[in-house]
């Protein structure tokens, strides 16, 4: 996607008669409370925490199923397209409201359906409403001594529907699995309103897994209204380690080690002199500045197998090279330890005003030759890039740090992120580990699939959502040329 | 690396049985190792065998995957794994003979599914040849990967009604340093509340019977702290088994010891595995349903199945016609 050829901004664009017709409707469904119009309104709403961002017809704020049902039926009548949307947090353009064929959706926003439905304890699940913030479900699942696992560094805002809608990822992964997981059951709303419980409560016999396919349907299935989620019970022994290390061969190394030892580690991140340069001056967690990598291990479960564990991966780093492991001793100094990981993205928000962050995998033995891949990328096109990664699962975002003001920026900044996922897709790996492809790597996709791969995958998308009209243009390529969606951060050259 | 010589795919013979069936407007059903199918009556379909279809393609256990054959052996799967210290656990079912295919396609549910997950949870990539005789390819052999829509976890559980899986790449894992099965005369509900993620708890008519997989202090040192004694494996029933909500198997358990069928109830997965003559099922089958479950029956010699197959959602009709239009694929599962 070129920025030249991106279209501008439609603010001024007065509604068309379908689209007027579709607003009174609304109103009449919502309120002055649920409909929201206005410029201001419009603009919060254009983008997601990506920099794709476009126009929307309006943004709908249902509060019930009722409501909902009422906004979706409404669209339907009106052929009017719509995108829904959660906290917003995703990264790949997913809730970017961008039209088809010049019309406008209207972005639904699921965010005051927000609640706990239920709590059963006893069977260890929790029914929610998409609206309802992942790191609110841990904490009332932790006051009953449950942890739900999926735990992406955006949980203190991001939403579990949102966190459904696109299978997210954390740090827990390795041995926990993504959020397709730990999700029992999905409620899908279709544009003609009614609800679809896909995967209800039993073990097997059932139909199609439909379930695993709307997590991480990025909202083209249909709107996620409810879901089932698995809670699993804390652990009772928990232990973490820091290791620096000389260089980021030694530290890849040591991951490689880990993952074949007799027990793996809950959660490996790696993070290279950049990064923790940065959240060293931002957080003080007390990394060794003078690393040139630092691993972050985790391991959970009963006290034996822990301590086992951490004497393990304590061995394996001094064998591989660390040049200071720190065990943490208790609690605290638990928590200053994932401190600086969790300080990423607000230390690098105080460092630079914009980041492109990528997501590629790489098979984990390839970790090392990705890694040097950056570094190389990153002096080319002159440009800091960050690398912190989720080491176990060979996934890593790099954060390209910029200022939109420089000029030609952007250009370098695209260029990057384009040889960032060739790379990837040239050591056997692929685009995305738990963003989504949104629209910003929708056309990458033809580089991994054939063309009757993605006809199934289009073929199935049609079978479960026929209208159209849910988030069209996102996930698959299409065919013509229809975007909307203009690539150029609001505000540059301005 | 690679543990085994890489042969060429050839899924020329499955495209062209498929391409024939849809011309002669046939009906198929797909044979892993007969573990499921053989114990289902007869049908007029003609069965499209996955039998040639073996061996590993790749194998990387520093990665912790592996690529087979939709038709290879899960019991010469396990033991390849095994030389590396490494395993998939999704468990082959009693009986033997299954295939990594069959096990996918079915995706019954084993004891140790409790703690280990679903065999869909398992599945990072599929080849799958559709109904309509396309060869395509669903994930990647990374640990994570959201390109695209998850039809992994779509074939995994199809029951054959999509199409062929021809190959299937698993996630791996260290096998656990130490494992025991162990009994207690408390209910199966109360052990598990009291375990730290137990392997399995299985309620059968001798009792509740618990396995731990963990490091061996731990081992000890839960089955002393919960009161368990060791035991040999628990004998699970073959004929049928009912699947229910996980927080409704001790109804069905209990009705079960009353009524003196035997049985092995999967506590937290909800599948309750039974022994028993036609009428015995048929009752087990109406007390599933009451409890808003279903019962497979695997018996070759059953001539009405008293099956109890769950509703089927208009979306996976649609899904299912839009990969089989031709509907060549037969549903095993069926009453007829
Ligand atoms: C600082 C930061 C750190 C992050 N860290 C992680 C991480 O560690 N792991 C990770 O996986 N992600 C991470 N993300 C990305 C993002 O937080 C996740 O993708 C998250 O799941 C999005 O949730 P949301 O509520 O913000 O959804 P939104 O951004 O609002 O929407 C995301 C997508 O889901 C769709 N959608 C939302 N709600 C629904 C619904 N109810 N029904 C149907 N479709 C819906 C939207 O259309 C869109 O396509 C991070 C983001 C930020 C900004």
């Amino acid at each position: 996607m070129d920025p030249a050829t991106a279209t501008g901004t439609r603010r001024n664009v007065p509604p068309t008669a379908a689209e007027s017709a579709l607003l009174s409707d609304l109103h009449g469904v919502l309120g002055d409370d649920g409909l929201k119009t206005s410029v201001l309104s419009r603009a919060t709403y254009r983008r997601d925490a990506s920099f794709l961002n476009a126009d929307p017809l309006a943004i709908a704020l249902p509060r019930t199923r009722e409501e909902l049902a009422a906004v979706l039926r409404a669209c339907r009548d009106h052929g009017v397209p719509y995108t829904p949307r959660a906290a917003g947090t995703g990264l790949a353009g997913g809730a970017t409201p961008t039209g088809v064929a010049g019309v406008r959706p209207l972005v639904i926003s699921v965010a005051r359906m927000d609640r706990l439905l239920e709590l059963d304890v006893a069977n260890r699940r929790a029914h929610v409403e998409p609206g309802l913030v992942n790191a609110r479900l841990g904490r009332a699942a932790a006051a009953e001594g449950l942890r739900f696992a999926p735990d992406p560094a955006s949980q203190i805002a991001a939403t579990l529907g949102g966190n459904v809608a696109t299978n997210a990822g954390g740090i827990h992964v390795l041995t926990y699995g993504v959020m397709s997981q730990h999700v029992l059951a999905v409620e899908l709303m279709d544009t003609d309103g009614e609800v679809h419980l896909l995967d209800g409560r039993l073990p097997e016999q059932a139909g199609l897994d439909l379930r695993g396919v709307s997590v991480g349907g990025e909202g083209t299935l249909g709107i996620v209204i409810g879901a089932w989620l698995r809670l699993l019970p804390a652990p009772p022994a928990v232990g973490t380690l820091l290791a620096g290390f000389d260089t980021l061969e030694a530290a890849a190394a040591t991951v490689g080690a880990l993952v074949t030892s007799d027990r793996l580690p809950d959660a490996v991140e790696l993070m290279d002199a950049r990064a923790i340069a940065l959240v060293e001056d931002y957080a003080q967690a007390g990394y060794p500045t003078d690393a040139a990598a630092v691993l972050l291990l985790e391991y959970e479960g009963l006290s034996a197998g822990v301590s086992a564990g951490v004497d393990t991966a304590e061995r394996l780093a001094t064998e591989h090279g660390a040049t200071e492991v720190v065990r943490a001793a208790d609690a605290d100094q638990r928590a200053r330890i994932w401190k600086g990981r969790k300080a990423v993205a607000g230390a690098i928000a105080k460092t630079a005003p914009d980041f492109f962050l990528q997501d590629v995998v790489v098979p984990r033995s390839r970790l090392g030759e990705m890694l040097d891949a950056v570094v190389a990328i990153s002096e080319r096109e002159d440009l800091v890039i960050l690398t912190v990664v989720h080491a176990g699962d060979g996934n890593l975002p790099p954060f390209v740090l910029f200022d939109r003001r420089e000029e030609g920026v952007l250009d370098r900044v695209f260029a990057a992120g384009h040889d960032i996922v060739t790379t990837a897709l040239a050591l056997d790996g692929t685009l995305t580990g738990e963003h989504g492809v949104g629209i910003e790597k929708r056309d990458f996709l033809s580089q991994i699939y054939t063309a009757d791969d993605l006809a199934v995958q289009q073929a199935v998308r049609r079978a479960i959502e026929p209208s159209g009209l849910a988030n069209p243009d996102k996930v698959l390529p299409t065919t013509v040329g229809c975007l909307e969606a203009s690539m150029v951060p609001e505000g540059a050259w301005v | 690396m690679s543990d085994a010589t890489t042969m060429t795919t050839d899924l020329a013979p499955i495209v062209e049985t498929i391409e024939a069936a849809r011309a002669a407007r046939g009906r198929l059903v797909i044979r892993g190792g007969g573990s499921v199918v053989d114990r289902l009556p007869l049908t007029d379909a003609e069965v499209l065998s996955t039998a040639e279809l073996t061996g590993v393609v790749d194998h990387r256990p520093e990665d912790l995957v592996i690529t087979v054959r939709a038709g290879t052996p899960v019991e010469e799967l396990s033991a390849l794994l095994a030389t590396h210290g490494q395993e998939c656990p999704i468990e082959p079912l009693a009986g033997h003979g299954s295939t990594v295919g069959g096990r996918l396609a079915t995706a019954l549910a084993g004891p140790r599914q409790l703690q280990a997950g679903r065999v869909r949870d398992w599945v990072l990539r599929v080849r799958l040849v559709t109904a309509d005789a396309r060869v395509v390819t669903a994930g990647g052999v990374t640990v994570k990967d959201v390109t695209g829509y998850d039809l992994c976890r779509l074939a995994t559980g199809s029951w054959g009604t999509l199409g062929v899986i021809a190959e299937v790449t698993l996630k791996l894992r260290p096998i656990p340093t130490a494992s025991a099965w162990f009994t207690s005369e408390r209910p199966a509900s109360l052990v598990l509340a009291d375990l730290y993620r137990p392997a399995a708890v299985v309620s059968t008519g001798e009792g509740t019977f618990v396995r731990l997989e963990e490091h061996p202090d731990d081992v000890v040192a839960q089955a002393a702290a919960v009161g368990l004694r060791s035991a040999d494996p628990p004998t699970l029933p073959t004929t049928a088994r009912a699947a229910v909500d996980p927080g409704r198997l001790a109804e069905l358990t209990s009705w079960a010891q009353a009524a003196g069928i035997p049985h092995a109830g999967f506590a937290g997965v909800g599948v309750c595995l039974l022994d028993g003559d036609p009428d015995a099922l048929a009752a087990a089958g109406a007390r599933a349903a009451e409890l808003g479950g279903s019962l497979l029956v695997l018996d070759a010699g059953a001539t009405t199945l008293p099956m109890r197959p769950p509703p089927v959602d208009p979306m996976t009709e649609r899904v299912r016609a839009a990969l089989d239009p031709q509907q060549i694929m037969f549903d095993v599962r069926q009453p007829r």
